[in-house]
């Protein structure tokens, strides 16, 4: 789906936890989500402290967007992430 | 001896181009056209019971008719196996043909078979059939190959009729059908597997059991100077709709996207929206909508300026991904990108489970 969003000339910045699949189907702008179940956040964490997180992991993924690349490439949000 | 079915079109039926394509299911009996060919490739092994053909327009403009008479005909005729085409690079035949051999294959237990140019649109729906009766042989892209193409179609219809075994499509020859299967051997999984890598670090030819779908490339689009002033949308494949599932998503398979409006929404509240899908645990998707579509960091970063005032796309896009096809994918991708295009979004934040 992404790439036929890429081919339309739309940047995507991919957020998911699967980034060596994102990577393998040659997404292009890939942003590490934290888990399959939960990619924009981790319910491990205080409520506050995910809704940071989820800030941080949104915030790189517009980066991305602004981001020249050539192709699959993996922003990682510069949080650590939970479990 | 073996009795065969042989489905045409018009064109190959003998009855004319274009201008007869509107022509409805038509019944001839034995060999005319290119079942003729056929049936002499068959030699004295099988006989063409009769010729069904139907013209390409008329297919699919009244698939449903089509089909039933089709149904009918193959019903009454009791082929031990059912040939279509070969129907080359021409689209409208090779679906229909694909069509006809699911439908045949389904309602009256007949084994199929088809042949089509790997390119041939047919073939993508083929694959996405999955369909265990059905064999697609892979042909050139004109008509040049004819004769080849009846050829190969003669010997697997005998094949198929006399129900021998067929092997994997990479033995047969066939276009891969995506079907895992079983197969016995002595050697174990772990002995296979070190060999299989062995080979490969020593950059020698070997060959997977379960090969991977095959991704086209897409070259990267450029990306955007100043996002905070670019529209921007939300996509996601997580499944997160409007508690109650008002468009009945499935939990696995889904063939349509949505898109869902949250113009006044500041946040996704937990009770109003669940996940639906079959692929992953929904439950801190259902406690917390925003780990798949990150309404209140979009509005955060919205009122930090990060995201140009009214600047994010005011509906999210969803379809629940879970064992979605490939070729269905690609289809929704297209249909999304059409409908983000039309209203002048820019960029794409797609959030994956």
């Amino acid at each position: 789906m992404s790439k036929e969003l890429e081919k339309a000339g739309l940047p995507v910045a991919l957020i998911s936890a699967m980034f060596p699949v994102a990577q393998q189907v040659r997404a292009n702008r890939i942003v590490k989500g934290v888990s399959i179940p939960h990619p924009c956040g981790d319910p491990n964490l205080s409520k506050e402290l995910d809704a940071r997180l989820r800030r941080e992991i949104i915030q790189t993924a517009l980066k991305a967007l602004e981001s020249e690349v050539k192709g699959p490439t993996v922003f990682s949000p510069p949080v650590a992430m939970g479990g | 001896m073996i009795k065969i079915v042989h489905v045409v079109n018009q064109f190959f039926a003998g009855l004319g181009g274009e201008e007869k394509a509107g022509l409805a299911v038509g019944v001839i009996e034995g060999s005319a056209g290119a079942a003729r060919g056929l049936e002499q490739k068959l030699g004295d092994e099988g006989k063409i019971a009769c010729t069904v053909y139907v013209g390409d327009n008329y297919f699919h403009e009244h698939k449903e008719e089509a089909l039933k008479a089709i149904l009918d005909a193959v019903g009454a005729a009791e082929p031990n196996v059912l040939v279509a085409g070969p129907a080359f690079n021409s689209g409208r035949y090779g679906l229909s043909c694909v069509e006809i051999c699911n439908a045949v294959a389904n309602a009256l237990g007949i084994p199929c078979i088809t042949a089509m140019h790997e390119e041939n649109p047919g073939v993508g729906t083929y694959r996405e059939f999955v369909n265990a009766r059905i064999y697609c042989l892979p042909t050139t892209e004109a008509t040049t190959g004819m004769s080849d193409a009846l050829a190969r179609l003669a010997r697997f219809a005998i094949r198929l009729a006399r129900g021998e075994e067929i092997g994997s499509a990479a033995k047969e020859g066939y276009i891969g059908r995506g079907i895992r299967r079983i197969e016995k051997t002595d050697r174990r999984g772990a002995t296979r597997a070190v060999e299989m890598l062995l080979k490969k670090i020593n950059n020698q030819p070997f060959e997977s059991e379960l090969p991977m779908e095959v991704w086209d490339d897409a070259p990267p689009a450029p990306a955007l100077a100043r996002v905070k002033d670019r529209n921007i949308a939300v996509v996601t494949t997580s499944g997160v709709v409007p508690w109650g599932n008002p468009d009945k998503f499935k939990t696995y398979r889904n063939t349509y996207w949505r898109k869902y409006n949250i113009a006044e929404l500041k946040e996704l509240e937990p009770g109003k929206w669940e996940a639906v899908h079959g692929g992953y645990n929904v439950a801190y998707m259902n406690q917390n909508p925003h780990y798949g579509v990150p309404l209140d960091a979009l509005r955060t970063l919205e009122a930090e300026g990060a995201i140009g005032p009214g600047k994010l796309y005011p509906a999210y896009y969803v379809i629940p991904g879970n064992q979605g096809s490939p070729t269905v994918m690609r289809r929704i991708g297209q249909e999304i990108a059409a409908d983000l295009k039309k209203d002048n979004v820019e960029g794409v934040l797609f959030v994956a489970t």
